[in-house]
Order: structure tokens, then C-alpha cells, then sequence
């Protein structure tokens, strides 16, 4: 499969890159380890004028811990992630979201920044031009129906992401740069909940590292995924908890994500807020995970059907959070 | 039995070393000087009417060599049989399904072909379109081709017995009925196709093909040029599971291509386009009527198979027929009827795969497990209790020469523990068993037979000229170890030639199994032809008889007293000082009944012989997802004689994989308005190593009377019944039935739930 | 600052360079079949989920087919050519023919390879390592069964080494 024409830029540091993107703006794709763009782009879901390749950028990578905070530069493998001891030690649904992203060649190349901004999926969206050709155009592709869902006057694409919902329940926070100008959010409004322009970036900003903030006490974390094979796949649905516990050994915080349950992940509030203060042996598992049922799509547009899919994330979002007791149990 | 040198021993293949150092070469592979990327314009549109194509865009844009359409050929349809003659391999006036050829490019390079691709503007009157069996029988239906009323391509009819006699004299009878969507080839090797033509018209081509013999006489009658003048050329194949049998739409392309050109063209598929426009596997909906006495033996049986054919009828009357023939050598039974229809959709090709049918073998073996259940009989008795036996014939007259069913089933059971684990496992684990069988080859016309041909050089080392081919099973090592047995020298001393229509002598082709058998056969009987010629020579310099010699480390010796002896070279040499030919000749024709055909006469004997397998799997089940875990695997098979034990148990592993693991648990094609939506392997999903469990082969040998050393066809029958060995134990593990394949985690978690509703 | 269209590089493949011209939205796997004739790296699915085009770019296996060929410049790539030394079969091919992991070939140089980066970051693997290692690698002949012997048998040779 070819490659569409485009100008191939090679940004030296991280101040000519921004002022690459401040000229370029929505005419160019940034590729750290190419694995989604590339790919976008051969199936001419993408057709951008420049490419710009941030990989060699040295102040995009590595894994710092501070005193308050972990740093994890955009351009970080997800293999870096999820071999970290530190990562692995603190924040164990992010180790384990990263381990099981693709296979493990394309989590040696895939980088956390793209995985975090890889585009929602659909299998009427992502398909090169002898599937689709001869329909017309839905939502995500510029036109006005919905493939997926008949009759929808929006767009039902997935985010199928596995690191976003592990780094939102850890509340974690993302660096977006443009020429003088930096901005730190919380990476669930990184997402604005339209499947045809997932992400709220600027066309002239750069993803440059993730902020997991330090959180006293003891926690428990774990990550679920939904898939068909034990590698390659996308989530069909995923989840992913967080459960910090204070000296009473009583819940001080909580934070539940159910991802691939629509265009953005979806944190699971109700959850959090029905068992604050709760003994871990108090709670209701069951009810818990119920509200996870109803946060999550069920559009027929992907592997599985939606109606499973939702199911699926009522008994992944159980399991994350009875693993992540475990976890605060065992003291970690 | 007789003491072999390689036969019966683990031998490392010949063509593998090249495979791992990258050096084996591919058709996609090739590169020829002057060379042209060729690209096929495709449908848009399920079913639509060709109004107008316009190339001469096309044509100007610079760099281009060559646009075909249906203007360039004869318009003829091209079929495998006679009565299925309904394919232009560029169509004129109407297009059937998406990804149909419509017109194809030659141009200096990709990105060139594929601005011409662009710039053909072909206008279409869109038809109605069916893309279900239930829609393209619908008294309205659009009929896709006019000489099939009511879409039915295919009707295979078999009556033996009387079927209804035999349900009033069943103990127990039931009805049930199994649906399985598509499934797919998914070989490594994307279809790929070089051509080039030289001065005298003599066209060479490359592409993968499961015979090549079946390659070259659809390009002669199409081309128009005589079948010494069709080279299809040996190469590398990345696999072909049933499929890569026929010609194919871009063989044709790339050859008109290239003549029109006057250039070497090649085309290599994406991915896509493997999926969508080579072939891939029927859909199916299978009734089975079935009725048993109190002991479980089947008296009398009904089918009816409502196949998804696609657009054009390709394999259409084997692909009907076979899942049947499967089922009827494996069982007895004394009254049976068949009802097999194929029916044509706006959906691309359906062909011959490996596992023939999820809704057809595993319906059979689902409901003698149901059956089985009713009368209080355990699954694996239900088999040992019906299994065919040698010296049987089959309902539609086939001689059964030589059967291990009932050794099969026995040993996987034991090795299994089938005992001790069936009806007695905890919750949500279960065991499961399934048994079938396959053939040696069909009768196929006049390309029935294998001929082979070898050289002896006078430095004692041969040249083997045979037309067999090798998909990647290991038909070429299995050429050289025969030839070299039966010659008594190294495979190091054996030159291969094959799979070459200008060189070698007609051949099957490696489909339908027959390989080993027939083609194996031919040239055992060529290395016989011409050590017969040398023991001549060394029989009269020793004195002796030629009976009283025996072939072996190069040498030629007398059997009681070894120290007489010469090494071949010699014989070789004093042949040639004594104007003596000194090559041999083998021919093999398998015994079946050429008047038997899949339509008109579906009766007499099939192939010479049939293999007989048995998989065992158990598995867990998480009863909140539905997803299953194999935790081991049993997979035995009748192979008559193992010629070469580790290519065998290769063969049960990939069958295994592909059958059972990936067929019964996730691969699948997904629609869209006639569009396949996962045609690449992130949407389709095979097996992996990770999803793999220990696959226990046991390998059994009852040694066939005619097949070579005894040997017969090596795992087909493991890959049909590793799909209901994984659909039994998940049965088994959840305590429901299931009808409808393959066994998603949705499919088993909706049969949980619903167990779980009747139980309160 | 690199701003490329129609780019000289010079590529290190096994151990030689190459100066090419390549247009920016080449691929190293194109790069290496169409201009260096390098043709053991195939191409089976051409999106990153087959593994068939795998190679090594400093020792580390790599999807040829969603890599620039202009963004690998001045790093060493390895394909299957390169892997065997003076005509002998490097112990991971060898190991391969040996336990008949191998029938048509067409995965076989990107899991030789897989194999081969597998068995250099980690000598002796567990049978639940080499599985997930070489997960990202279809193969649709073997089950992976023999694969699997093939690279356990090398690992075994690496426990007994330590």
C-alpha cells in the first residue's frame, strides 16, 4: 500500500518543532512511531500536506519521577511504560494498560503520546478505499450519514485507546505546547466527545509529556481489557480503577474509566462518588459496576456486537476495581 | 516393515533453508528487467449494469504502457466445469459484486497505475442487489446471472436408502439447525502475478497456484495460444488452504497486460484485495435430520445445506459436495439424503477451503452429541459406535481400503482422559470431542493422474521432473525423500524440478489432498523404472539376478553378499558407453470411478482412498464473558503410513489452529451492504502463538494398501474436526447446545444467560 | 532544520551503506524490497498487525511497513539477508529448519527475526515469553507449535550458557 505525497519534516529541537507547527497548523500530522498515522494515511483516511517527526526529539522521552509527580515525555515507548519499575510500583494500570497495547513489536515503536491521540475507530470508518467505495460519505469522512448506526445524525466512532483511561484514573494531566505558550489539562478534556473531531489539541499544539500526580496514601490500581486474541487487538472495551485508601483504612478517592464506550472514555463518577469513605470489604461490587452499563455505547461497530460490548465493561469495570481492592489490601 | 533410509524418519526439509535465509523467492518477489506494475480497477457496486467504460484518460497519462478492459478478451465465460461456465474474467455488461475486475492499468510505477485507475471513468446503472441466501430466494429476487432461475447455482442431490423408512424405525430422531457467516484463506503470501511475453509469443508466469497445470489451460483457451506456449513457471507459495486452485481473474489480467504492453508485468494484491477478490469460504445453513437406535447408531439421516456462493459459481459443485463426503466416509449409515444448494449473492467468490463448513461438520457432530445425551450415551462412544471401518463402503459406493477411525478416537480418549473428565469436570469446564474424515483426491478428468519423470547424470545423481506442487506443506522434500529411498542415494544427489508446464508432466495439483498419494506414487514408480534399468546393468556384471540386488549409500550391491557392489555412477556410466536410456518413468492413476460426477452422478468411487482423524480439546469457560480457554489439545489422524513424522505433526498443528482455534472461536467475516468490513488482519482474526494451547498429536498409521509406503493424505482430518472437538467442550462447559458459529464470547455468553433464565 | 521532499539518504542496511534518493512517503519495506532488491522482508498485510515485514533498526524488531525509510537514516537495519554469516545459517534459522518451524516461508524471515531480538534482550525465555513475543507475528501454517520448539530449544541453549 503507498504512502500519499507529503513533505517530510525533521524538527532538531523542540522550539523548531512548535514554530513548525505555529506555520504548518492543520496541514501537518506529527509521527512519533508512525504506528496509527502511517497507517491513517495508507488508507488515505489521512492525506496531510507535511509529516512531522518528532522521534528524535531527546526532551520528548523518558520517565522522571519528582517529588510530587511522574513526567512521562510524549515520546516514551509504551514499552519504556510498561517495563518501568516505577510505573510498574505506582501506578500499575498504567504498566498494565501499556503491556497490553497491540502486540509487542508495536509497543516497542508505539509511543504514549500517539497512543493517547490515535483517532476513534469504526469499521465502516477505518477501511481503505475498495471497502467503502461506491457509499457515501459518514460523518467522520466529511459527509452527513452514519454507516454504523442508520439514520444517526452524529458520529458513533470509538476510542479505543488503552493508555487514556488508565493515565485519566490516575488523574493524570497532559503539556500541550505551542510557540510561547504552554497549557497542563486533565487529559479527559483532551477529549471532546465528538467521534469526528475526537481531540480538543490546537492545530498548532504539541502533546509533549504527561503529568501523573502523587497522591498520599495507599492505592490499588488495575487495568482491564476486552479483547478477542491475547494480542493485536484493539479494546473492545476496556477499564481501568484507582482506589486510594487513608490510615482508617477507608476510601479517601476513587477514579473509574470505562474505555471504547464511545468517542471518549468515560469516567464512572456515580462510582466514585457511592463508595468514598466506604471499608473495601463494604462495597457493593455489583451496583458499582451497573452504573458502568449505562456510560457505554452500544453501536454495532466494531469486532463485537454493542449490546455485548456493554455488558462487558458492567463486568470489566467490576474486576478492575476488585483487583485494585486486592491491591490496597495487599498494601501496595 | 521394511527398513527405510529417510522414509518414516524425521528429515529436515529441502526447501526450508532458503525459506529462513529470505533467498526463496516469492511471485511478488520477482523482478524482470523493463518490469510494469499492473493495477485492477474494481466495482463499486454490488450488482450494476456496465454502461460505458472510457480509458483514454487513462491512456494519455505518461507512463502508462498498457489499460485493458473486456474489449481486449473474447468476452468468453470461463468455468471449472462445463455447466458452470459464467465468468469473464473482465466483465461486459454487468458487475456482481464489489471488487469485481472492471479494467486494469500496466504503468512504469505504483503510484502511476494508480492515477490511471483514476482517470477510467466507467459508468454504471446500479441493480437491485442480494446479499443473503433468504433475499437471493425471494420470489422477486434480482437474478444475478440469467441462466440460474431463482439463484440457485448448484442443486447436489444424494438419495441412498430409504431415509424415511429408517426415521419410522429410529428410536430417536430430532431436526436442528447450524448457520455459520463467511470465513477466509487469510494465506501469508497476498495474491501476486508476474507475466512476461517473449518474441515468439510464448508467455511465462508466476503466481501462486495449487497446480499449475490448472493455471495453464484456462490462459491457453483464453489467450488463444496453443498449451506449449503457456509457461507457468515454479515458485515459491505462501499457502493456498483449498483456494489458489483455479485461474484467477488477475492471471489473466496480468497476462493480457503484459501482451499488450509488450513488458513484464506484475500485480501484487493488497491484503484487501486477497480477501475480497480472490475467494473465500461459504456461508452456511445446514438442517440435519438424524435418527438413531437405542444404542446410538445412526439408521437413517437428512441434510439440507443452503450454501452462500458469492457471484460466480468457481468450485461451486465440489464445494457443495464435499462437507457431505466428509461426513459420509467418517460415519456409517445405511439411509441418507442430501440436499446441497448453492445459491448465488452479490458478495465476492466463494471457493474449496480447508475446513469445508463450521455449520455443516459441527452440526453433524453437535447433534450426535445431543443425541447422544438424550439416550444416555457419552459423545465419544456416539463416535466409537458409528465409526466407519475398513472394508466399508460408503452410502454413495466408495471402497474404504484401509480406516483408523476407531484407533483415533480411542487413543486421543486415553491420552485425553476423556474417562475421567467427561460428566465429571466442575462448572464451566468441559471436554469435547469431534471426529471426520477427508479424501485423497477426486476424480478430476483427464488431470486425474500424475506423471513423473527422472534423470540419472553420470556422476551417480538424479534430476526429478514432476508436476506436483508445493503450497508449503512440504511437497517438495516429499518428492526428494521418495525418490531418494527408492534410489538408495542422499537427497543431497536429487535435483528437483517441478510445478513447471513447459517442463513437467501433468499433475492434480495439490488440492483435494492427493499429493503424497498420487503424485507420491508417480514418482516412487519412476525411481522404480530406473533402478530396475541399473540393477540390469549390475545384475549381469555381477552375475547374479536382478531381485538378488538392493540400492543403497549410492551403491548398487548383492542383497547376501554386500561386498559385491558398484556405486550408481558406475551403472550410469556403463549405461551411456552402451547407447542404454538410462531415465524413468512412473504414472499413476488412482483408482476411481471416472463416470462418477458432483451433479449428474454422485455415486461410485471417489478417491482410492480417505484419511480419518479425531481432536479432543478441553477447555474453561469465564462464565461472566464468555471467553474460552483451551487448555489442551488431543489430535490424532489415520495418515496410512507417516512418511515423514514432524512435516506431519506440522500439519496437525496448522490445521488444528486454523480449524478449531481460529474457526471455532473468532474468524468470521462482518458485512456491510455486500462489503467486507475486516478483510485485513486487524479486523480478521487468526490465531496467535499466545492464544494457542499444547497440542498433544498422536499419529496413526494402518499402513494403506496402494498409497506410497502406505502413506496417505497428512491432516486434513484434524482440521475438520478440531472446529467440533471446540464446540463440543464449550457445549460441554456450559451445558447448552450452540447452533450458530463460530462460538464468539457473545454467542456464549447470550447461551449461559439463557440457560441461566430457563434454569430459574 | 530538515525539510525534505525527494531526500538523498544514506541507509545502513546489514552492515553497508546505500545512497538513495527517497521521496518521503517511501517505506523501508518499499526501500528495501524495490530499491535495494532486499526481498526476504515481506509485505502480508501492509498495516503493522502481521509482523511479515519486521527488520531490525539497532537490534530492535521494527514494522518495515509503517517506518519511513528517511526517518531510520544513520541507524542499523538488519533484514533477514543479513542475519546468516559466510553462507552458514545463523542458530536461529538453524533452529528454525531443524524444528520444522517453517512451511511456506512467508512469515518466516519476520519471525526469524522477532525470534532473533527476542532471544538478544532476553537469552532464556520462558515458553509464556516467546509466545507473547512473537504474538505480533502471523503465521498461518504451523499453529506456532514448532515455531514455539524452535526458539525454546535456542533459549535452553541460553540457560545452559548462564
Amino acid at each position: 500500500m503507498r504512502l500519499p505525497p507529503f513533505q517530510y519534516l525533521e524538527p532538531e529541537n523542540i522550539t523548531e518543532a512548535l514554530s513548525m507547527m505555529d506555520t504548518y497548523k492543520d496541514t501537518v500530522k506529527i509521527i512519533a512511531g508512525g504506528t496509527e498515522v502511517i497507517n491513517h494515511m495508507k488508507h488515505r483516511l489521512l492525506s496531510p500536506a507535511f509529516v512531522m517527526n518528532i522521534a528524535k526529539l531527546g526532551d520528548l522521552g523518558g520517565i522522571s519521577v519528582l517529588d510530587h509527580e511522574i513526567v512521562l515525555g510524549a515520546s516514551t515507548t509504551l514499552k519504556e511504560i510498561a517495563n518501568s519499575p516505577v510505573i510498574k510500583e505506582k501506578c500499575k494500570a498504567i504498566a498494565e494498560a501499556a503491556f497490553q497495547v497491540a502486540s509487542p513489536t508495536i509497543a516497542a515503536m508505539g509511543t504514549i503520546g500517539g497512543n493517547i491521540l490515535q483517532n476513534t475507530r469504526c469499521m465502516t470508518y477505518n477501511q481503505s478505499e475498495i471497502v467503502l467505495t461506491g457509499l457515501d460519505s459518514c460523518h467522520k469522512r466529511g459527509g452527513t450519514i452514519c454507516l454504523a448506526v442508520k439514520g444517526s445524525t452524529r458520529c458513533f466512532s470509538v476510542y479505543q485507546g488503552d493508555m487514556a483511561p488508565a493515565l485519566i484514573a490516575f488523574d493524570a494531566q497532559c503539556i500541550l505546547r505551542k510557540s510561547g505558550a504552554t497549557r497542563t489539562i486533565p487529559i479527559i478534556d483532551l477529549f471532546t466527545g465528538n467521534g469526528v473531531q475526537p481531540f480538543s489539541i490546537g492545530s498548532d499544539e504539541i502533546l509533549t509529556g504527561i503529568i501523573i500526580p502523587k497522591q498520599d496514601g495507599t492505592s490499588g490500581s488495575a487495568y482491564k481489557k476486552l479483547r478477542i486474541r491475547g494480542s493485536i487487538d484493539f479494546p473492545l472495551v476496556s477499564a481501568a480503577s484507582v482506589i486510594w485508601v487513608g490510615a482508617d483504612g477507608k476510601i479517601t478517592s476513587s477514579r473509574m474509566v470505562i474505555g471504547a464506550a464511545g468517542p471518549a472514555p468515560r469516567m464512572v463518577e456515580e462510582a466514585s462518588l457511592a463508595i468514598q469513605g466506604q471499608l473495601p470489604g463494604e462495597i457493593d461490587l455489583e451496583a458499582l459496576a451497573g452504573m458502568a452499563y449505562g456510560l457505554t455505547e452500544g453501536a454495532d461497530n466494531l469486532a463485537m456486537p454493542g449490546a455485548y460490548r456493554r455488558k462487558m465493561a458492567r463486568v470489566l469495570l467490576k474486576r478492575a476495581v476488585q483487583e485494585a481492592l486486592e491491591d490496597v489490601k495487599r498494601g501496595i | 516393515m521394511k527398513k527405510f533410509d529417510l522414509i518414516g524418519k524425521d528429515m529436515k526439509r529441502v526447501d526450508t533453508a532458503s525459506k529462513a535465509t529470505g533467498e526463496a523467492l516469492f511471485s511478488g518477489d520477482l523482478i524482470l528487467p523493463r518490469m510494469l506494475v499492473g493495477k485492477v480497477l474494481r466495482s463499486p457496486y454490488p450488482h450494476a449494469r456496465i454502461i460505458s467504460i472510457d480509458t483514454s484518460k487513462a491512456e494519455k497519462l505518461p507512463g502508462v504502457k498498457a489499460v485493458i478492459t473486456a474489449k481486449d478478451m473474447s468476452g468468453d465465460k470461463w468455468g471449472v466445469f462445463k455447466y458452470t461456465q459464467d465468468q469473464q474474467f473482465l466483465p461486459t455488461e454487468k458487475v456482481r459484486y464489489v471488487g469485481e475486475e472492471v479494467a486494469a492499468v500496466a504503468a512504469v510505477d505504483e503510484d502511476t497505475a494508480l492515477e490511471a485507475l483514476s482517470l477510467i471513468d466507467v459508468q454504471y446503472e446500479p441493480l437491485p442487489a442480494v446479499f443473503t441466501v433468504d433475499d437471493a430466494l425471494a420470489p422477486n429476487a434480482p437474478l444475478i446471472h440469467d441462466v440460474y432461475p431463482s439463484n440457485i447455482n448448484i442443486h447436489v442431490k444424494i438419495d441412498v436408502g430409504d431415509v424415511e423408512k429408517g426415521f419410522s424405525e429410529s428410536f430417536l430422531v430430532r431436526e436442528d439447525t447450524f448457520t455459520a457467516p463467511e470465513d477466509s484463506y487469510f494465506q501469508g503470501e497476498p495474491y501476486a502475478v508476474a507475466a512476461q511475453f517473449d518474441n515468439a509469443g510464448n508467455l511465462e508466469i508466476w503466481m501462486p497456484n495449487a497446480g499449475p497445470h490448472l493455471k495453464a489451460k484456462p490462459l491457453s483457451n483464453v489467450l488463444k495460444i496453443p498449451l506449449n506456449k503457456v509457461r507457468v513457471r515454479k515458485i515459491t507459495i505462501g499457502g493456498a488452504f483449498g483456494g489458489r486452485s483455479e485461474i484467477a481473474p488477475a492471471d489473466v489480467i496480468c497476462a493480457f497486460l503484459a501482451r499488450k504492453a509488450k513488458r513484464p508485468v506484475k500485480i501484487i494484491y493488497t491484503r484487501e484485495e486477497n480477501t475480497v477478490a480472490t475467494r473465500q469460504a461459504h456461508a452456511m445453513v445446514t438442517t440435519i435430520k438424524t435418527g438413531v437406535d437405542k444404542e446410538g447408531h445412526v439408521v437413517a439421516r437428512d441434510i439440507t445445506c443452503r450454501m452462500d456462493g458469492g457471484a460466480y459459481s468457481s468450485t461451486g459443485p465440489i464445494a457443495v459436495s464435499v462437507p457431505f463426503l466428509c461426513m459420509e466416509q467418517a460415519y456409517r449409515m445405511e439411509n441418507i439424503r442430501y440436499n446441497g444448494y448453492r445459491i448465488l449473492t452479490n458478495k465476492p467468490i466463494r471457493g474449496m477451503f480447508r475446513t469445508h463448513g463450521r455449520a455443516f461438520a459441527c452440526g453433524v457432530d453437535t447433534q450426535l452429541d445431543m443425541l447422544g445425551a438424550e439416550l444416555g450415551i457419552d459423545p465419544l462412544t456416539m463416535r466409537l459406535r458409528n465409526a466407519r471401518q475398513t472394508g466399508d463402503y460408503t452410502p454413495t459406493k466408495s471402497f474404504v481400503a484401509s480406516c483408523g477411525m476407531t484407533e483415533t478416537i480411542i487413543r486421543t480418549g486415553e491420552q485425553s482422559g476423556w474417562k475421567e473428565k467427561f460428566g465429571k469436570l466442575p462448572p464451566f469446564h468441559g471436554i469435547g470431542i469431534g471426529t471426520n474424515s477427508v479424501q485423497t483426491g477426486f476424480p478430476m478428468g483427464i488431470r486425474g493422474g500424475s506423471q513423473a519423470f527422472i534423470k540419472l547424470n553420470e556422476d551417480g545423481g538424479i534430476t526429478v521432473i514432476t508436476g506436483i506442487v508445493d503450497n508449503g506443506q512440504g511437497n517438495d522434500n516429499m518428492i526428494v525423500q521418495i525418490a531418494a529411498e527408492e534410489l538408495g542415494i542422499s537427497p543431497d544427489d536429487v535435483q528437483l524440478i517441478s510445478a513447471d508446464t513447459e517442463v513437467t508432466p501433468s499433475d492434480p495439483g495439490s488440492y483435494s489432498m492427493c499429493e503424497t498419494f498420487i503424485g507420491g506414487n508417480a514418482v516412487r514408480l519412476a525411481a522404480q523404472d530406473v533402478k530396475m534399468k541399473l540393477f540390469k546393468i549390475a545384475a549381469g556384471e555381477f552375475g547374479v539376478g536382478e531381485d538378488e540386488l538392493t540400492a543403497r549409500d549410492r551403491k548398487i550391491f548383492v542383497t547376501s553378499n554386500p561386498e559385491k557392489s558398484m556405486n550408481i555412477a558406475k551403472a550410469v556410466r556403463i549405461a551411456l558407453s552402451r547407447n542404454e536410456s538410462i531415465s524413468g518413468e512412473g504414472s499413476y492413476w488412482p483408482n476411481v470411478d471416472a463416470k462418477r460426477e458432483w451433479v449428474k452422478n454422485p455415486y461410485g468411487q471417489l478417491s482410492e482412498t480417505f484419511s480419518f482423524g479425531t481432536v479432543i480439546v478441553e477447555v474453561k469457560v469465564d462464565p461472566e464473558t464468555g471467553q474460552v480457554e483451551v487448555i489442551e489439545a488431543w489430535a490424532a489422524q489415520d495418515v496410512g503410513y507417516a512418511l515423514n513424522p514432524k512435516v506431519i505433526e506440522g500439519q496437525f498443528e496448522g490445521g488444528f489452529a486454523m480449524g478449531g482455534q481460529g474457526g471455532m472461536l473468532s474468524e468470521f467475516h462482518q458485512w456491510h451492504e455486500g462489503r467486507v468490513l475486516n478483510p485485513t488482519h486487524l479486523g480478521y482474526m487468526v490465531p496467535l502463538a499466545i492464544d494457542m494451547p499444547k497440542i498433544n498429536n498422536i499419529i496413526v498409521e494402518t499402513i494403506d494398501p496402494n498409497g506410497p509406503y502406505g502413506a496417505k493424505e497428512a491432516g486434513m482430518s484434524v482440521a475438520m474436526s478440531a472446529a467440533q472437538a471446540y464446540s463440543g467442550a464449550i457445549s460441554n462447559a456450559i451445558g447448552v447446545y450452540l447452533k450458530d458459529f463460530p462460538l464468539t464470547p457473545d454467542i456464549i455468553l447470550k447461551a449461559i444467560e439463557g440457560k441461566g433464565k430457563r434454569e430459574q | 532544520m530538515k525539510k525534505i521532499k525527494g531526500y538523498s539518504i544514506t541507509l545502513t542496511v546489514n552492515n553497508e551503506n546505500y545512497d538513495l534518493t527517497a521521496e518521503p512517503n517511501r517505506t523501508l519495506l518499499e526501500v528495501l524490497r524495490d530499491d535495494l532488491h532486499l526481498t526476504g522482508t515481506k509485505e502480508s498485510c501492509g498495516e503493522g498487525a502481521c509482523g511479515s515485514c519486521t527488520v531490525l533498526v539497532d537490534d530492535q524488531p521494527v514494522r518495515s511497513c509503517l517506518t519511513l525509510a528517511v526517518a531510520v537514516e544513520g541507524r542499523h537495519i538488519t533484514t533477514i539477508e543479513g542475519l546468516s554469516q559466510g553462507g552458514a545459517l545463523h542458530p536461529v534459522q538453524d533452529a528454525f529448519v531443524a524444528h520444522h518451524a517453517i512451511q511456506c516461508g512467508f512469515c518466516s524471515p519476520g519471525m526469524i527475526l522477532t525470534a532473533y531480538a527476542l532471544l538478544k534482550e532476553n537469552p532464556s525465555p520462558t515458553e509464556e515469553e516467546i509466545r507473547r513475543a512473537i504474538s505480533g507475528n502471523v503465521c498461518r501454517c504451523t499453529g506456532y507449535a514448532k515455531i514455539v520448539e524452535a526458539i525454546k530449544s535456542l533459549a535452553d541453549q541460553g540457560r545452559q550458557e548462564r
